[in-house]
C-alpha cells in the first residue's frame, strides 16, 4: 500500500481511481495527473513502480493543496467572512445553506436530521 | 454566473466621489447610502459607511478584508426573532404577564 500525502494509502484499486481518496484530488484532478506524467490509469497503484509513485507524489506536493492544508485553508476562508460580518458569514455561522437556497423545505445537508416540533400542523399525522 | 471581469468591478459613481472627497481632506466621517450593490474597494477602507437596509440605516466600518465583497452584505435586511410554537409562546406569555398559572 503505497502512501502519498501523509496518511493516506489507496490499495489495489486503478490508480486513478485510488487517487481519490487523497482529500482534494477528485476524478478530474486524478485524471489530470496522470496524463500529465504519461502513466495508464487503469493500472493498479501496486503495479506502479517506485519511481512513478515518486512523481506522482511530487507533482501532488507541488501543484495542488491536498489533506491538512486543504481543509486549513476553507476554514480559513470561513473564518475570514465570519470576522468580517458579512451575510455568508453570518449564515456559516448558524449553519445554514450560504448560496441562496430556500429553507423551508430541503436545506439538509446544512441543517442536519429534523428537529420535529410538536404541536405543530401535521404532527398528530405522523403518529408520536 | 460572476460579473464579467472586462467591466470591472460596480462601484457607485456618487459613493465613490464623496469617499474621494474625504480622502483629499483626510477626513472621517460616516456616509449614508443606499448602494447596497456597491463593490468596497481598497479605497473604502477604513472609512464608515451608514448602509440602508431597507429600514433604517446600520453601521458599517470597512476592514481591508472586506474589499471585494458588496456594502450590502453587511447590512442584514432580515432579523429572525425565533419560531412560534409551545416555547416561545410561553416565553411571550411569562414575559406579557408574569403571575401566570
Amino acid at each position: 500500500m503505497p502512501r502519498i500525502s501523509g496518511v493516506d494509502i489507496p490499495a489495489d484499486k486503478p490508480i486513478r481511481i485510488s487517487l481519490r481518496y487523497i482529500y482534494g484530488i477528485g476524478p478530474t484532478n486524478a485524471d489530470q495527473i496522470l496524463k500529465e506524467l504519461n502513466i495508464d490509469g487503469q493500472r493498479r497503484a501496486k503495479e506502479l513502480s517506485e519511481e512513478d509513485l515518486a512523481r506522482i507524489i511530487g507533482i501532488i506536493d507541488r501543484s495542488f493543496l491536498v489533506e491538512g492544508a486543504l481543509r486549513r485553508n476553507i476554514q480559513q476562508n470561513v473564518a475570514r467572512l465570519r470576522d468580517i460580518g458579512s451575510w455568508r458569514g453570518n449564515r456559516h455561522r448558524r449553519s445554514l445553506p450560504v448560496r441562496g437556497q430556500r429553507t423551508r423545505s430541503n436545506a439538509r445537508t446544512r441543517k442536519g436530521p429534523r428537529k420535529t416540533v410538536a404541536g405543530k400542523k401535521g404532527v398528530k399525522e405522523l403518529g408520536k | 454566473m460572476s460579473r464579467s471581469a472586462k467591466k470591472g468591478p460596480f462601484v457607485d459613481e456618487k459613493l465613490y466621489k464623496k469617499v474621494s472627497k474625504l480622502n483629499e481632506n483626510r477626513a472621517k466621517q460616516p456616509i449614508k447610502t443606499w448602494a447596497r450593490a456597491c463593490t468596497i474597494i481598497p479605497e473604502f477602507v477604513g472609512h464608515t459607511f451608514e448602509v440602508h437596509n431597507g429600514n433604517k440605516f446600520l453601521r458599517v466600518f470597512v476592514q481591508e478584508d472586506m474589499v471585494g465583497h458588496k456594502l450590502g452584505e453587511f447590512s442584514p435586511t432580515r432579523q429572525f426573532r425565533g419560531h412560534s410554537g409551545r416555547k416561545a409562546a410561553e416565553a411571550a406569555a411569562a414575559g406579557a404577564a408574569p403571575a401566570t398559572k
